[in-house]
């Protein structure tokens, strides 16, 4: 009926068959560099999510502007989007942007898809490899890990911690009618079955105490990586992983019994959450604290601002924060957020070169000082355990601790298609309880164990 | 009757007519040829490669590869059985309450203009927001819905958007607040072009207001309800932003349209894209089936 | 058309078309009350988003919601400038001290914000208004040429032409961001107004070709004959005839292309950076370190409703007036 539409498609087949790659001749972009008339750099132009360390970054710049008299420019791009266009300009392999702040999972597809310029003899040769802390060198610049390589600067760490209403904690009437239920005193949770219990205590509906109903948030957001950047904090915890870190099997590790009572235990805390939280990150976290529903919540540190801020938490006088629990053996670990500054590899050299410049003067502990100083959070070992800003607020204390016991999930290039079934698979459980954990961890660990295959990863 | 003009009656104008015709119809052909051609070769060819587009490597030539996974795989069959039962039941409602709200609103009384305006808004507001303020809305600790119809009398504490019948059905909910008007403007300017003395003519038949509605004003509103019907039908088969806003497509996969899963695929740290354009050529087929459907209902009641 | 030919001289009259439809007065206040509440019903979410756009950040997300409350600037302050935070260790009280502060900088420093300049918002707001505007003007006017011709004229594969028009709008836009993108790139206009425009144009065509087509098929053919018997060009027939008959079609499409260009939010994330952002990408993800602030989204989407509302109610009279047979001279 549609013979002229079906003749198009037909010619579009025709025509694409015999040019074989239309995508490759986009190639030449790639050395499309601008003119090298100009001899030195004057802007240098940096990507990052539009959020308030990126103001932060942006106030650094000046500085750099002010000493130097090159221009830092910093372009913040919304969340939601954010790797979409970092993506396309990977695709187009622009020249747009000098440098990224990009999420510590997208190290693999940066340095094996040659995206990110290898940083190593520079960092190495600069000493900066050595000014900031292990983990956040390893999950933020490393790739693979433990290689040795890196591709980025550890620039805004971030880790999950808790955030608590000090009121309910310390009022003493709730202390001895928790004692007197549990056997031991209320405080901040030393383990996780602590923090269920407490969870637990403050779940009132019906007689809300100070206008608290619910006893804890967690993350829940099944689109991307928020709920198993909070699944992951009691995974973890417990002793289980997603994959065994030296040979990549999933089978019998992301469904182990271990991780079997992990994710049970994640399961019943959602039971505490205030309803709503269904579908819930770091905004949605603070959402339910600001508006008094919960006790306590999870969120990552770089949100905890506001927290302490009255003017937007009302409660912000009385909320205190500590850092992830211990598991039933001991452990405790918190998943990994946070940013490290890559060097695009679409740029020219000269520009490479700037940017690199500009990484070796932030790296400064004098600048990395001032970077604390206007918010940032700092990766640097000097600043991170000077007394000056571990008492520069309320959460700093607990956000040092936290970077002792990060821990992150796969930054290898297939991540986004590891993160797939464990939405589909774990979130109508821990939601809506609907099927059995071991039965869908196994079904998990059959389609991941499918995915590494395929890419080659495992045989 | 219908070809007097352009069956070369007026002779002399013919040749003049074939020209204005070339200069009526061509710029806009060769606009959409232009803009449209590549991506559509861009993305039927790499349905058929191994393909990332970030992966900085040449597409190898896959076949029907992608199309063999993406056809054998039960759960794309089934993300296509929510779409299907997302768009039915959002067009059929739309067409419903929209047809009726015209009828309502065809008689003019004082303010009717303004009101007939103010209906108009929901559509006129950004999906992304739409779907964005709506998840505020179901929210049911901080949320208005909730506490609305509380104030009916039915306490509820339900959690709309975490169940997966009630998260489909809410986003059908929005998807009707926000889209009926469209029909009902389309239906309402229908209605007006009704010329009066078939009415007239029905009255002293002394036609009953059913038969008039059956025999007059359904038939010649027809196409344009149809055409309506098709754009929402299309559009709902694509619908991405406001189901991603409300529910990401969650619980689980329980709301996860096509179109969401195109994404996730293409995007999302997956990069699949020639699996994502396998995905896109499968939905451009569907929709041509859809709308080939139409098309014939529509050409149909054109002739009647 | 099936106009019988012995009814036509009955076509000059106006447009009463509840004439003969028999109600009394009483159901016609009842349809218009009925009428009213349910535009009620329909508008409780933007009174909702209203009111939102005045709230602070706590009350926004009170539970339970609160009806009333004290009203206050600092979503539409948010959404105008840029802040940075000021703790109190960074010296917030200092800052507050200083007697040159506006009204619009107390506020913000209540919430712990430094005002240090003026947002991007404004700008994207004209670059939408020049984009969505123009893009709008162009669909209509190709759409309305096309759909004529295809209206009066045999055009050779007219079914398939048509149809061709229409698949245009079948892929997902999801996965055309990509290649157009990439085009855009090798060609010069990612990032251009000018490129969206054309985007913005060829996305809105096939609509308005349909749907004008639609509404120009509804015209009776004989007016043109009569006016070509008269001696009129066909130009001059299209123009003095048909133009003012597709009245309430020409408003209604332009009405609808302006909403879709005005709120088009995929490819104007992936197709512009900075110089010919539009609005719609910035709206939603407003993000602090407080989270989502309601406020400010709630703000900038109603004062992104405004012009497109105020051209709707514009064009109302158009909209709803109906085809005027009677204005055809014969």
């Amino acid at each position: 009926m549609k013979k002229l539409f079906y003749v198009v498609i037909l010619l579009a087949l025709l025509l694409t068959a015999c040019k074989p790659t239309p995508v490759a001749t986009d190639a030449p972009v790639a050395t499309d560099a601008p003119p090298v008339t100009e001899p030195t750099v004057k802007q240098l132009t940096i990507l990052w999510a539009e959020w308030d360390p990126a103001n932060y970054l942006q106030e650094i710049g000046n500085l750099y502007e002010k000493e130097t008299g090159i221009k830092v420019n910093v372009v913040q791009e919304p969340w939601g989007s954010f790797y979409d266009l970092m993506a396309s300009q990977w695709a187009a392999k622009s020249d747009t942007y000098d440098m990224v702040v990009g999420d510590s999972q997208w190290t693999g597809q940066g340095a094996t898809q040659g995206h990110y310029v290898n940083l190593t003899d520079f960092m190495k040769s600069n000493g900066i490899d050595q000014t900031v802390t292990e983990a956040t060198l390893k999950y933020y610049g490393e790739y693979p890990v433990g290689s040795g390589t890196y591709w980025a600067y550890p620039t805004e760490g971030d880790a999950v911690g808790w955030a608590y209403r000090k009121d309910l904690f310390e009022d003493p009437a709730e202390m001895d009618a928790f004692k007197a239920k549990y056997g031991y005193e209320l405080a901040t949770p030393e383990t996780w079955a602590e923090l269920r219990d407490i969870a637990e205590f403050f779940t009132r509906p019906d007689n809300p105490k100070n206008g608290v109903k619910y006893g804890v948030g967690v993350y829940t957001q099944k689109d991307y990586d928020g709920m198993i950047m909070g699944y992951e904090n009691v995974m973890f915890s417990w002793g289980a992983d997603w994959f065994d870190p030296e040979t990549f099997e999933v089978e019998g590790v992301v469904n182990s019994d271990k991780a079997v009572e992990a994710l049970t235990f994640y399961r019943e805390l959602y039971k505490f959450a205030p309803p709503g939280t269904s579908n819930a990150f770091y905004a949605e976290m603070n959402d339910a604290f600001i508006s008094g529903q919960a006790a306590m919540i999870m969120n990552y540190f770089a949100f905890f601002p506001s927290l302490a801020n009255p003017g937007v938490n009302p409660f912000a006088e009385n909320t205190g924060f500590f850092a992830g629990p211990k598991g039933p053996d001991g452990q405790a670990f918190v998943a990994l957020g946070g940013q490290g500054l890559s060097v695009l590899a679409y740029t020219s050299p000269e520009r490479q070169q700037a940017s690199m410049e500009f990484i070796k003067w932030f790296s400064q502990e004098r600048i990395q000082k001032e970077w604390a100083k206007v918010g940032g959070y700092t990766c640097n070992k000097a600043v991170l355990a000077s007394d000056e800003f571990l008492q520069n607020t309320p959460y700093n204390q607990a956000f040092s601790d936290s970077m002792q016991m990060v821990k992150d999930f796969w930054n290898i290039p297939v991540f986004g298609q590891m993160l797939e079934p464990v939405n589909r698979i774990l979130h109508p459980y821990i939601v809506d309880g609907q099927g059995d954990p071991k039965a869908l961890l196994d079904q998990l660990a059959v389609e991941q164990r499918q995915i590494l295959v395929d890419n080659g990863i495992l045989k | 009757m219908a070809n007097i003009l352009s069956s070369g009656k007026i002779g002399k104008k013919h040749l003049s007519e074939r020209g204005l015709v070339n200069l009526f119809i061509w710029p806009t052909l060769i606009l959409l040829i232009l803009v449209n051609i590549f991506p559509l070769f861009y993305s039927i060819f790499l349905s058929f490669n191994n393909y990332s587009v970030i992966g900085n490597k040449l597409p190898i030539w896959v076949g029907f590869q992608n199309f063999k996974d993406l056809l054998t795989n039960e759960q794309v069959w089934n993300y296509f059985a929510i779409t299907g039962r997302y768009a039915l039941l959002s067009v059929v409602l739309q067409t419903v309450l929209g047809f009726g709200l015209a009828m309502l609103i065809r008689e003019k009384f004082k303010g009717s203009g303004i009101i007939t305006t103010l209906i108009l808004i929901p559509m006129m507001l950004s999906p992304v927001v739409v779907g964005l303020f709506w998840k505020l809305m179901f929210n049911p600790g901080y949320g208005i819905f909730n506490y609305l119809i509380s104030w009916l009398g039915i306490p509820l504490t339900t959690d709309w958007l975490a169940k997966g019948d009630l998260a489909l059905w809410a986003i059908v909910l929005v998807d009707v607040w926000m889209w009926t008007p469209f029909v009902m403007l389309l239906v309402l300017s229908g209605l007006s072009a009704i010329p009066e003395y078939l009415y007239e003519a029905a009255a002293i038949d002394r036609a009953s207001s059913w038969f008039q509605f059956w025999h007059i004003t359904l038939p010649q509103v027809a196409p344009l309800v149809l055409i309506a019907v098709l754009f929402r039908s299309i559009e709902a088969f694509k619908s991405f932003d406001l189901a991603m806003g409300l529910t990401g497509g969650g619980p689980g996969a329980a709301t996860r349209l096509i179109s969401i899963d195109i994404y996730t695929r293409a995007f999302l740290g997956q990069f699949k894209t020639g699996q994502a354009s396998a995905l896109a050529v499968i939905v451009l087929v569907v929709i041509i089936a859809i709308s080939n459907l139409y098309i014939t209902a529509l050409n149909k009641a054109k002739e009647s | 058309m099936n106009t019988p030919k012995s009814k036509r001289p009955e076509v000059n009259y106006a447009t009463r078309v509840d004439k003969v439809t028999f109600k009394s007065k009483l159901t016609r206040n009842l349809k218009a009350i009925l009428t009213v509440i349910i535009a009620f019903i329909v508008l409780i979410p933007v009174f909702w988003m209203a009111a939102t756009s005045l709230k602070s950040r706590a009350d926004a997300v009170a539970a339970p919601p609160k009806v009333i409350f004290e009203p206050s600037m600092e979503g539409f302050i948010g959404l105008l400038t840029q802040r940075r935070q000021v703790t109190a260790a960074q010296g917030l009280e200092e800052i507050k001290q200083d007697p040159n502060l506006k009204w619009y900088d107390r506020v913000m420093l209540n919430r712990g914000q430094q005002i240090v300049g003026k947002s991007e918002y404004v700008g994207y707001l004209k670059n939408s208004a020049i984009t969505a505007g123009i893009s709008t003007i162009l669909s209509v006017l190709f759409g309305l040429f096309s759909a004529y011709a295809f209206s009066r004229f045999k055009v050779a594969g007219k079914g398939d032409l048509l149809f061709f028009i229409l698949s245009t709008r079948m892929l997902p836009p999801i996965v055309v961001t990509i290649p157009i993108f990439l085009l855009y790139r090798q060609l010069g206009l990612y990032d251009t107004t000018f490129g969206l425009i054309i985007l913005y144009t060829v996305f809105n065509l096939s609509f308005s070709v349909w749907l004008m087509q639609g509404f120009i098929d509804e015209i009776p053919r004989e007016y043109e004959e009569a006016a070509l018997v008269d001696g009129y060009s066909r130009l001059q027939a299209f123009f003095k005839i048909v133009l003012p008959q597709t009245i309430t079609g020409l408003a209604a499409t332009t009405v609808f292309c302006l909403i879709f260009a005005w709120n088009e939010y995929a490819f104007a994330v992936m197709l512009t950076a900075q110089k010919a952002r539009t609005a719609p990408p910035s709206i939603p993800s407003v993000l602090g370190t407080g989270g989502i602030e309601w406020a400010q989204i709630a703000a900038g989407a109603m004062g992104f409703l405004i012009p497109v509302a105020i051209v709707t109610f514009a064009l109302r009279n158009y909209l709803l007036r109906g085809v005027t047979f009677g204005a055809v001279r014969r």
